[in-house]
């Protein structure tokens, strides 16, 4: 073995918390390594040019939960990192009408008002409580879960601040807190608003990346993460990246590199090596090793315990608590290469509602038709959507004139119950193009291009489990202190020197880097290093 | 104009039983129930001569087992002479095995009181599960005694909470903590579960999943696959001795519950006045001060104890304009979303179930419950009708043979078997409930046990038939739901009836809830009225000191 293959840190997988991993190590003077199987850094977050001429952002396609701190730490603004303002959603309906909100707040109110004058009233105090409680919750992002079961001295003072936290809220706060916490989507804004597709875009946001209807409880509080999203102090803001998603990790990556982290594509880890239950390194699929004795995995945790580690290595317990981890996908990605700009019928011609989001969620019940196909083992015949238009917004992702389109979809099911092949690709591709032409008349006849990810695709070329785009559904039983397991939520585990970092830790899902950051922090804590950069 | 120390509205089990403790606590105590029998959703009517039915619940997982011996309801009765004991008298009957589970490709699965026995009914169907079986036992035994504390526990304030709060949620957890660390922190991650996630966790077979499924959504408006179904599992837990999806009935029938109950509380000292309903309860200065009977009669009382549900309590007979419009807004929001509807058979000869061979029929005529839930997709397929509001076209079904265990209830070799359906909407998306819905859902309810009975119809003598709406009116359950407000979690523990007012007081002073709306809940177990009385007579020690 040659003394190049010795490093302080290795990281696996280069994801994007993977990357943050690896700047904040690098940065702290760890010699470090991210060994990324792909042959380009981001995971689910890459931006990558299937067609000549035009960019996809592959899987991830909006920026709204990256954590400033992270921003500001990496310096990724100057590392290339430029968010456009995503302003806009627009939900059309069938009747030709749509429903529109808009980053003027005067424009949203009128648009509402259409629908509901009721609903333009509660929408403001609506708003006003749900920013209210993205505050409350946020501090829960940035602070590594205690042991529930040996607290230590730090577990208390962490769970004492919580305490003071939470007093800290009045009881009106309190109570809808509690109620977001368990309740649906559905129930949760049945209790606000009586406009159903503004309820059904709304609830559209609870079941993103999860199994489960705007019907179903435990989708209420996940509407709060749309209150959270936060871009360079901007509270609210959702935005999207020059250059497609890929610019995050490009930029983290350049950022990691600045440090002198050193980044290798195509390199397969296939193994973490121990001796007497210590990580000494990792042998790649070529049988090449590298040793170090902190080695960090930024995949999810079904690879992380069952994959890169031998389970004998680990305790009972903890291998059957990832093996029962839930993690199933629901979600596809269609991208599309367009000849010219999609025509809204409900907004004929061009405007500025092409540079923002659109959702297809007419009705609450459309959503949860959508989720019944799906949950006996097939997909919505008629899906849930999430649509933008990237090169409306940034017009190097496409050709001039040309155009790119993103296409989040919801639901299919991992498993299906035949099996995913490429005709059921296609038929799954064909139910997106159909129920989409519906609303842009001009669609069909455009496309140059289609793009299809099954979330059996998204397993085998974005190396997702079961195609679960958060590493492991977001349901209570898997957040904070139980991600991924009780004792081993602190990004530690079992085997000495070997870390977890991806968003199958707390606080998990999005690209919000947060478990990759927090994660370094404990990590430097063990090595008595301090976190900022070399002396 | 009479006068007392406290009037308690409605006579069901929760009403009776806190009329009980306040009477024994010397209070002066009247009960005030518009039925003319004690006993609210324990009831026995004889809805045919000769066939006495248990039209409401007709099963029950076991009074607190505090309260059985606080009232001594298991004590011997009265004797026909006059003379005996102070006990109750009443006689709780197991049924065991207590579940039998026919299946639709033949064969049922039995569950059985002792957890070997059981494995091997399981075998059949998974070698795996069978394995699993007694340790699946074993767990959730220990998660529902954690779960046990926590009803024991009035929930604590955590909004607001002063120095008197937290130290009660300091002893909070030095009690969960006594019961194991551990085990308090499973219950926390089995709670938000779904029955689905929970059972997926041991289980492989649909036949076993599906009937342990079908306790974790019963009287919920949501399917296996929703959060909190977990946890609904888990309450029929408590207060089961250990034993998964046990089954009792109350010899003599159900509404000797009430029975038993009234006399306790009358020997207490307490007046039950029946048919006389509650019109509006008095408030004078945000206190109550008595209720109005409909006839115009008024009782006085400094303290009023409402077993009625939380929205009828407080937005039907208090003058709205006593309340903050938040708590008005809070109580409009509870969900009820009644989805059981109870089908009632009188038959000429006992069910014979073919498929299921000899322990099968043996299990029917032990008494166990014959639950029609094959498998967690079927129960979800009967929601998904529920969501878009359509009664279940294939329900899932809780069929007990009470004359099983109890022969008295029906003429000499006749039988009465009580259905209780899911799904059956209370809201129907097309209209209302009316004779021919109700008819519909009768023959939907026996087509589908016929599909397991073959000579169902023809041993059916009589048919019965109540929606959720005739629930609703028989037994004044709020749309017709059974636990007075649906189990969701957002409507348990702090939430029930309403966050911030989970402790049986109201705004209202001197205004109490003890019915199934408050924690812990719904279900026959009395732990709702036995706290509001302790809740009562300790607000009542500290106005005197």
């Amino acid at each position: 073995m040659s003394a190049t293959n010795a490093y302080d840190a290795i990281i696996v997988g280069g994801g994007h918390n993977g990357l943050i991993n690896a700047a904040y190590l690098a940065r702290a003077g760890l010699r470090t390594v991210v060994l990324e199987r792909r042959h380009l850094v981001g995971g689910a977050a890459v931006t990558e040019e299937i067609f000549p001429g035009f960019k996809y952002s592959v899987a991830s396609y909006v920026v709204s939960l990256l954590r400033p701190e992270i921003i500001r730490d990496l310096r990724l603004a100057r590392h290339g990192l430029e968010i456009l303002p995503l302003e806009s959603t627009v939900t059309p309906l069938p009747n030709g009408d749509y429903l529109g909100r808009w980053a003027d707040h005067d424009q949203t109110r009128r648009d509402l008002y259409r629908h509901s004058p009721k609903d333009a009233e509660a929408y403001d105090d609506f708003a006003t409580l749900m920013y209210r409680l993205a505050w409350a919750v946020k501090p829960l992002l940035g602070i590594v879960p205690p042991d529930p079961l040996s607290p230590g001295l730090r577990d208390l003072k962490t769970l004492l601040m919580l305490g003071r936290h939470a007093r800290s809220l009045d009881e009106q706060q309190f109570h809808a807190l509690f109620k977001l916490g368990t309740m649906s989507a559905a129930d949760y804004l049945d209790e606000w608003f009586e406009s159903d597709p503004l309820k059904a875009t709304m609830s559209a946001s609870g079941i993103i990346g999860t199994f489960l209807g705007p019907r179903s409880p435990g989708t209420a509080y996940v509407l709060l993460h749309h209150y959270m999203g936060e871009i360079d102090g901007v509270f609210r803001a959702w935005g999207f990246a020059r250059g497609g998603n890929g610019m995050v990790s490009e930029s983290i990556a350049s950022s990691a590199r600045s440090h002198g982290a050193e980044i290798r594509t195509g390199a397969t880890v296939e193994r973490v090596l121990t001796t007497n239950g210590r990580a000494t390194g990792v042998v790649l699929e070529d049988g090449e090793e590298l040793t170090a004795k902190t080695v960090v995995s930024g995949v999810d945790p079904k690879r992380t315990f069952l994959g890169l580690l031998d389970p004998e290595e680990l305790p009972e317990d903890l291998v059957e608590a990832i093996r029962r981890f839930r993690i199933r996908g629901s979600s596809g990605k269609v991208n599309l290469s367009l000849s010219e700009a999609p025509e809204f019928s409900c907004l004929p011609g061009g405007g500025p509602h092409l540079r923002g989001a659109f959702s297809i969620s007419p009705s609450m019940d459309y959503l949860e038709r959508a989720y019944d196909d799906a949950k006996y083992g097939g997909f919505s015949r008629r899906p849930y959507m999430d649509i933008v238009i990237p090169s409306m917004i940034d017009p190097g992702m496409a050709p001039p004139g040309r155009h790119v389109m993103s296409i989040f979809v919801q639901y299919a099911a991992f498993d299906l119950k035949s099996g995913w092949d490429d005709a059921k690709r296609e038929a799954f591709g064909d139910a997106v193009v159909d129920t989409l032409s519906e609303y842009v008349p001009n669609l069909k006849g455009a496309i140059l291009h289609r793009q299809v990810l099954t979330p059996l695709d998204m397993q085998e070329q974005l190396g997702l489990t079961e195609g679960n785009i958060f590493h492991g559904e977001l349901t209570p039983q898997q957040l904070f202190f139980f991600r991924p397991s009780p004792a081993w939520a602190d990004y530690r585990t079992p085997v000495r020197g070997f870390y977890q970092c991806g968003s199958g830790t707390h606080p998990g899902g999005g690209v919000c880097g947060a478990s990759g950051r927090l994660a370094a922090l404990e990590i430097l804590r063990d090595l008595r290093r301090r976190p900022r950069g070399r002396p | 104009m009479s006068g007392c120390d406290a009037v308690v509205i409605g006579a069901g089990h929760n009403g009776l039983i806190a009329a009980a403790y306040l009477a024994r606590a010397g209070l002066r105590v009247v009960v005030v129930e518009r039925g003319e029998t004690p006993g609210g959703c324990a009831a026995t009517e004889e809805l045919w001569p000769g066939y006495r039915v248990d039209t409401g619940a007709h099963s029950l997982t076991g009074i607190d087992a505090r309260v059985m011996a606080d009232l001594d309801l298991a004590g011997a009765g009265p004797t026909p002479g006059g003379a005996g004991s102070k006990g109750a008298g009443l006689e709780i009957m197991s049924s065991d095995p207590c579940v039998v589970a026919p299946q639709p490709e033949g064969g049922a699965l039995v569950l059985e009181r002792d957890p070997a026995r059981t494995a091997e009914s399981i075998r059949r169907f998974s070698p795996r599960d069978a394995a699993r079986w007694p340790d699946f036992v074993s767990a959730m035994a220990r998660a529902s005694r954690v779960l046990s504390v926590l009803y024991d526990t009035l929930p604590p304030r955590l909004a607001g909470a002063d120095r008197g709060d937290l130290w009660e949620l300091l002893r909070l957890g030095a009690r969960m903590g006594r019961v194991g660390r551990r085990d308090a922190l499973e219950l926390m991650r089995l709670i938000p579960m779904t029955v689905e996630e929970l059972l997926w966790e041991w289980f492989e077979s649909e036949a076993l999943k599906g009937a342990l499924a079908a306790d974790g959504v019963r009287g919920i408006c949501q399917g296996p696959l929703a959060s909190g179904t977990g946890y609904m599992f888990l309450h029929h837990m408590v207060g089961a001795a250990g034993v998964v999806r046990r089954r009792r009935q109350v010899r003599g029938g159900m509404g000797k519950l009430g029975a038993a109950l009234q006399r306790v509380a009358v020997a207490a000292g307490a007046e039950v006045r029946l048919g006389h309903e509650v019109a509006s309860i008095r408030v004078e200065d945000g206190r109550a001060t008595g209720v109005v009977l409909a006839g115009g009669d008024e009782v006085a009382a400094p303290r009023v104890v409402s077993s009625a549900d939380p929205g009828r309590t407080l937005l039907g007979l208090v003058d709205p304009g006593e309340l903050a419009p938040e708590f008005v807004r809070a109580l409009e929001n509870i969900k009820y979303r009644g989805v059981v509807a109870k089908v009632h058979l009188a038959l000429g000869e006992p069910p014979r179930l073919p498929s299921g061979g000899d322990a099968a029929q043996a299990a029917v005529l032990a008494g166990a419950a014959i639950t029609v839930a094959p498998s967690i997709h079927y129960i979800e397929r009967a929601y998904d009708d529920a969501k878009y509001g359509r009664p279940s076209e294939r329900p899932v079904l809780d069929a007990v043979l009470t004359t099983a265990l109890d022969p008295s209830l029906a003429p000499k070799g006749h039988h009465v078997l009580s259905v209780a359906a899911q799904y059956a909407p209370f809201q129907l998306a097309d209209g209302s409930w009316d004779e021919a819905r109700r008819e519909a859902l009768g023959a939907a309810v026996v087509e589908t046990l016929a599909e397991h009975i073959p000579r169902l119809e023809g041993a059916i003598l009589h048919r019965h038939v109540l929606t959720p709406a005739d629930l609703a009116d028989r037994f004044a359950l709020p749309e017709g739901n059974i636990h007075h407000g649906e189990m969701t979690l957002d409507q348990v523990f702090f939430g029930r009836p309403v966050a911030g007012w989970a402790r049986y007081r109201t705004p209202i002073d001197g205004l109490y809830l003890c019915g199934a709306g408050t924690h812990p809940g719904g279900g026959l177990n009395g732990r709702p009225g036995a706290a509001a009385a302790a809740r009562v007579l300790r607000d009542e020690k500290r106005r005197q000191d």
